[in-house]
């Protein structure tokens, strides 16, 4: 039943995964906060890139750059409103969680309330072209261009994390805030870098998926669900069990679909990440901590 | 008189209802290095803390070569911290290296994060790696992993990777076996300040005395300047 | 009569023979001492005080009373230490009384919403606050439990009481399942758990055939309510009625879990959870115990939702929904009972009352609970608290601030100590050292080097008797290691029993030399302070 469909729908699914839950990953690692104004920040560039194809109905770089564009500023904006009043203040986590909770509520009303329930559709941004990887698997141009251009983004943010002076300051942050003040690294400035960066990878994926789907107020919610349990199978905060755990559910997704059915892809993807967590409670990245200690 | 590299007039700080620095007064010029003696409890991390902002509050002013860097200030320990660092301020604090998970050289790098500094950090790490040079052969190793004294210096070469105008190093020795102390002291005596200033904050005298420029004893939150004092006053601080 | 020769005598002159100007100048300073707390006292006391209302069959008191007497006039007066039993008295008196009374049928169906919610939030208040589990799975639990119940009720004719009661099985069966990852996981990968099973539940529900995927919901379980008062106001008001006893009955069990054995030992070990499992409290226990009891609760509300609405749809297993019941806790506080059910109440309040503004109202509940969460530690209930602990902090602050070592007592910390001797000592103490700190020259160190003992100079003699006063903790002492031979420094411990420790590593050859140390010492704490 493995065949080469499964196998292309697997990768694009982990690729997408990958890079909801690459950007809930970073921010625990770096803030301490879990960003359940993910979400949101998706809707609401899904419909920065649905305004740019408005005003500009040809381009398909308009499309991207909107939805981009809009994710990065809506991250900025949850950061101002939910990071920068509460990071030092007692009990921050629990908190930021619950504020972070609440832009997602008033930020998909207000979306409601100003778009109306009705879904818009974004235009194909790689055009209606199609594929023949073999003669039964068939790909669209959609499908190739968005794992192409996931895949190529995650391993420009791997990399931006391992080797650039903004990598190093936000893994000295997760390590210790204080110390990181004190090489000078300053909490509010890089909270704002990495939530707009994190909200620009949101944004590329609302564009991304909503070639598929389309864009709602509710959009955000699925995959802001998606983007978390891979992101908690992973082990929060770490980036590369992120992407195994993307892998590992991005198979179970499309294996379960052409086994079982679409109904039961939720259900059997639960049971492996209560599976994975019952065994290691602290996720995928966990287990590689305590390898390498 | 060399310039004025570091001038606290008036500073009070501590911890909730508890009150560490009482009204103190201090001056360092460019090229002096200042031993601060005195037991624990006393206050001398407390002032290198409040010089860099991570005190629960603080009142009195602080010039830091020139720019005041102190004030009054009530809450938001550390919320400034990064501007003063970057004004030329290098802290190595109390115990151990800060960030227990990144390699040597990660965390080396790190002591470089100013724009300018990052340049400059693979010629800096190698003069660091001169000042200590155990640590070349641990370059890749999670600081976490390390024995005391690297740790340690790790830290105190965290702390050098920056061209900075006040180097302030609390208890370089504390914890650590009196041959090693010895070595981390004669490291930073080595250092080259240039137009910079370092202060020292230390509970043994013997690994400072004829070593400094200047002596100061510190007690109750006060600083006492040996030769300021008349004999007999002298004679009583020194016990 | 002349001095003996070897007496010295100069450099001594008597302050108060002389006028001195930098004294004469000095102003007091007034600064705020801020308010002491004000408390409402009841008169009387004596045998009244014993003459208190205590719940049947215990010994526990209904108001908190203790008696004192007023320092001022001496009268014994009475002060209610914990007031929450009268607030609690009077707002459920207004519940019970003014929904019927208005006669207003929306008003009342809202307010058995306000009741159903709020029993809710006393459950899972029971979950987050006391057991210190963050699970979002609460509305989870009630709408499977729901669901269950209906279809029972529609496939094999479940009257309403065996809903109610298969509702809290099923709630516990639930539980069980969700209770499982609580003991392995942390808390925030719990709560993303549950997050993410909440939407299982609702995507399985939508998509289910069984559960009415094709109807959207299930509807045509029996219902509580008799044949007779079918569609009228009456069914309103019994509905209300038996909602607001589900509300009383919740409130029960909150006080029974919260403030009896289970709730304790959890507030106990939530100090230190290492300490806990080493004295024998099983917190993982207590806490899974709690969280199965609140299951079973959830459930039973679960069975009582759907008999009540005669049905379910997957509506509560929204994410709208989860959030809306997140906010009421969070406006009301997390983990005080009083928390839930304002909270609710203000929550259910707008939502209804603003239902023309469509999801404008939603979003106003978003920022407020937004403004509440940036800037309440406690929510509603926790801001007197809070405001308390800055206004104690600032005060602190500003005291330490201008508190000298040695020195005077400021008057902040003046209203705080009842002996007021204390004070006054202080106050001359201070003087005292001031003055004796002129005093200390060379000279006279040279003088006491030379002689530690014998008559001295009127400077030097002071200085010594002030010495010698000073109370026995901490003060300095000579230790004869071997007579004639060794002395070291010593400093006395004060209290019976604990020995003096030493202060540095120098030995004495002579008494004297001790002596002087001694003295050096006492006069570099004298300069100090």
């Amino acid at each position: 039943m493995i065949d080469g469909y499964v196998i292309v729908s697997a990768v694009t699914l982990a690729s997408i995964y990958g890079l909801l839950a690459i950007g809930i990953s970073i921010i625990w690692s770096s803030l301490g906060m879990l960003n359940m104004a993910f979400g949101f920040t998706f809707a609401a560039a899904g419909y920065g890139a649905w305004y740019a194809a408005q005003q500009f109905p040809d381009s398909a770089a308009a499309v991207l750059a909107g939805g981009i564009l809009t994710g990065a500023l809506v991250g900025a904006l949850v950061c101002a409103v939910a990071f920068i009043p509460l990071h030092d203040k007692p009990n921050f986590t629990v908190r930021a969680l619950i504020a972070t909770l609440a832009i997602s509520l008033l930020g998909t009303q207000a979306l409601l309330a100003v778009f109306g329930p009705r879904v818009k559709a974004l235009p194909k941004v790689f055009g209606p072209k199609t594929f023949e990887l073999t003669e039964d698997v068939v790909i669209t141009a959609d499908k190739l261009g968005s794992v192409a251009s996931s895949i190529v983004l995650l391993l420009l943010v791997l990399a931006w994390m391992k080797t650039s002076r903004r990598g190093l300051e936000i893994r000295a942050m997760m390590q210790n805030p204080e110390g990181a003040a004190l090489v000078g690294i300053g909490v509010r400035s890089t909270a704002f870098a990495v939530m707009a960066v994190t909200g620009a990878l949101a944004g590329l994926a609302a564009v991304l998926l909503s070639q598929t789907y389309f864009v709602s107020p509710y959009s955000g919610l699925l995959p802001l669900i998606k983007g978390l349990i891979v992101a908690l199978a992973g082990g929060l905060g770490s980036v590369s069990g992120a992407l195994i755990a993307a892998c590992l559910l991005g198979f179970v997704e499309a294996a379960t679909s052409a086994v079982l059915g679409g109904q039961y892809v939720l259900i059997t993807q639960f049971a492996l990440i209560i599976a994975i967590l019952l065994v290691r409670p602290r996720g995928i990245g966990g287990l590689l901590d305590e390898t390498r200690e | 008189m060399q310039h004025e590299i570091l001038k606290v007039s008036g500073l009070s700080a501590g911890y909730g209802p508890l009150r560490v620095l009482h009204d103190l007064d201090l001056s360092i010029h460019a090229g002096e290095r200042v031993g601060i003696v005195g037991l624990n409890g006393h206050g001398k991390s407390t002032l290198f803390r409040a010089i860099a902002g991570l005190t629960d509050w603080q009142s009195g002013s602080v010039l830091l070569d020139g720019v005041e860097v102190g004030g009054k200030r009530s809450q938001g320990p550390g919320r400034h911290t990064h501007r003063i660092v970057r004004r030329g301020l290098a802290l190595m604090p109390q115990g151990d290296a800060i960030f227990h998970g990144l390699t040597v050289a990660e965390h080396l790098d790190s002591g470089a994060y100013t724009t300018a500094a990052w340049r400059a950090r693979r010629e800096r790490r190698e003069q660091v790696l001169e000042i200590f040079p155990p640590l070349r052969k641990l370059l890749d190793v999670p600081v976490g992993r390390l024995s005391g004294g690297e740790r340690r210096m790790v830290s105190l070469g965290r702390g050098l990777m920056t061209d900075a105008k006040l180097y302030l190093v609390d208890e370089p020795s504390l914890g650590l076996a009196p041959k090693i102390s010895k070595v981390m002291i004669d490291a930073l005596m080595r250092i080259n300040l240039d137009h910079g200033a370092m202060v020292i904050a230390e509970q043994n005298l013997s690994l400072l005395e004829g070593r400094v420029t200047r002596l100061l004893g510190m007690h109750g939150g006060k600083l006492k300047r040996g030769t300021d004092l008349p004999i007999g006053r002298n004679a009583a601080m020194e016990i | 009569m002349s001095a003996p020769e070897d007496t010295p005598v100069g450099g001594w002159r008597n302050p108060q023979l002389e006028h001195d100007p930098a004294r004469a100048k000095v102003r007091p300073v007034l600064s705020a001492v801020g308010r002491r707390r004000w408390w409402f006292k009841l008169k009387g006391g004596g045998d009244r005080l014993w003459r208190r209302v205590r719940y049947p069959f215990t010994r526990r008191t209904v108001l908190r009373i203790r008696g004192e007497y007023n320092p001022k006039t001496l009268a014994r007066e009475r002060t209610v230490v914990d007031k929450r039993p009268i607030w609690w008295l009077i707002g459920l008196t207004l519940l019970a009384v003014l929904p019927p009374l208005s006669g207003n049928t929306s008003l009342l169906s809202a307010a058995t919403i306000f009741a159903i919610y709020a029993s809710i939030n006393l459950v899972w208040m029971l979950i987050i606050g006391t057991a210190g589990i963050f699970s979002l799975a609460t509305l989870a639990v009630v709408g499977a439990s729901a669901y269950g119940a209906a279809w029972l009720s529609i496939q094999h004719g479940l009257p309403w009481w065996g809903m109610i009661s298969t509702g809290a099985g099923l709630g516990l069966a639930f539980g069980v399942i969700v209770a499982l990852p609580a003991i392995r996981l942390e808390g925030f990968y719990y709560a993303l758990l549950t997050l993410g099973l909440v939407e299982l539940c609702r995507v399985y529900v939508v998509q289910s055939k069984v559960f009415g995927s094709a109807t959207g919901g299930l509807y045509g379980a029996d219902t509580y309510v008799p044949e007779a008062l079918q569609d009228s106001d009456g069914a309103v008001l019994l509905g209300y009625a038996a909602a607001f006893v589900m509300l009383l009955a919740m409130l029960g069990l909150y006080r029974l879990v919260n403030g009896q054995r289970l709730g304790r030992l959890l507030r106990t070990a939530r100090e230190d959870e290492a300490f806990a499992e080493a004295v024998g409290i099983g917190y993982d226990r207590a806490r899974v115990q709690v969280f199965l009891i609140s299951s079973v609760a959830l459930g039973a509300i679960g069975g009582f939702y759907a008999s009540h609405f005669k049905g379910v749809s997957p509506s509560i297993f929204s994410t709208d929904q989860l959030l809306l019941m997140l906010a009421m806790i969070v406006i009301g506080g997390i983990g005080t009972a009083e928390g839930a059910v304002v909270g609710t109440l203000i929550v259910v309040l707008l939502d209804k009352l603003l239902i023309e503004w469509g999801p404008m109202r939603l979003v106003l509940i978003g920022l407020i609970m937004l403004g509440t969460v940036l800037f309440t530690r406690g929510g509603l209930f926790g801001i007197k608290s809070q405001f308390r602990a800055w206004r104690e902090r600032r005060k602190s602050e500003r005291r330490a601030a201008r508190t000298e070592k040695g020195g005077e007592v400021v008057p902040e910390e003046a209203t705080d100590i009842h002996d007021k001797q204390a004070i006054y000592y202080r106050r001359q103490d201070k003087l005292i050292r001031d003055y004796l700190r002129t005093l200390v020259t060379d000279e006279l160190i040279e003088e006491h080097r030379r002689k530690p003992l014998g008559q001295h100079s009127e400077a030097l003699e002071r200085v010594l008797n002030y010495f010698r006063r000073g109370p026995v903790p901490d003060k300095y002492a000579v230790m004869a290691i071997k007579p004639f031979e060794a002395y070291r420094v010593v400093a006395l411990a004060g209290r019976r029993g604990v020995p003096p420790r030493l202060v540095d590593d120098r030995v004495y050859p002579t008494l004297e030399e001790a002596y002087h140390a001694v003295f050096l010492r006492r006069v570099n704490d004298l300069l100090e302070s």
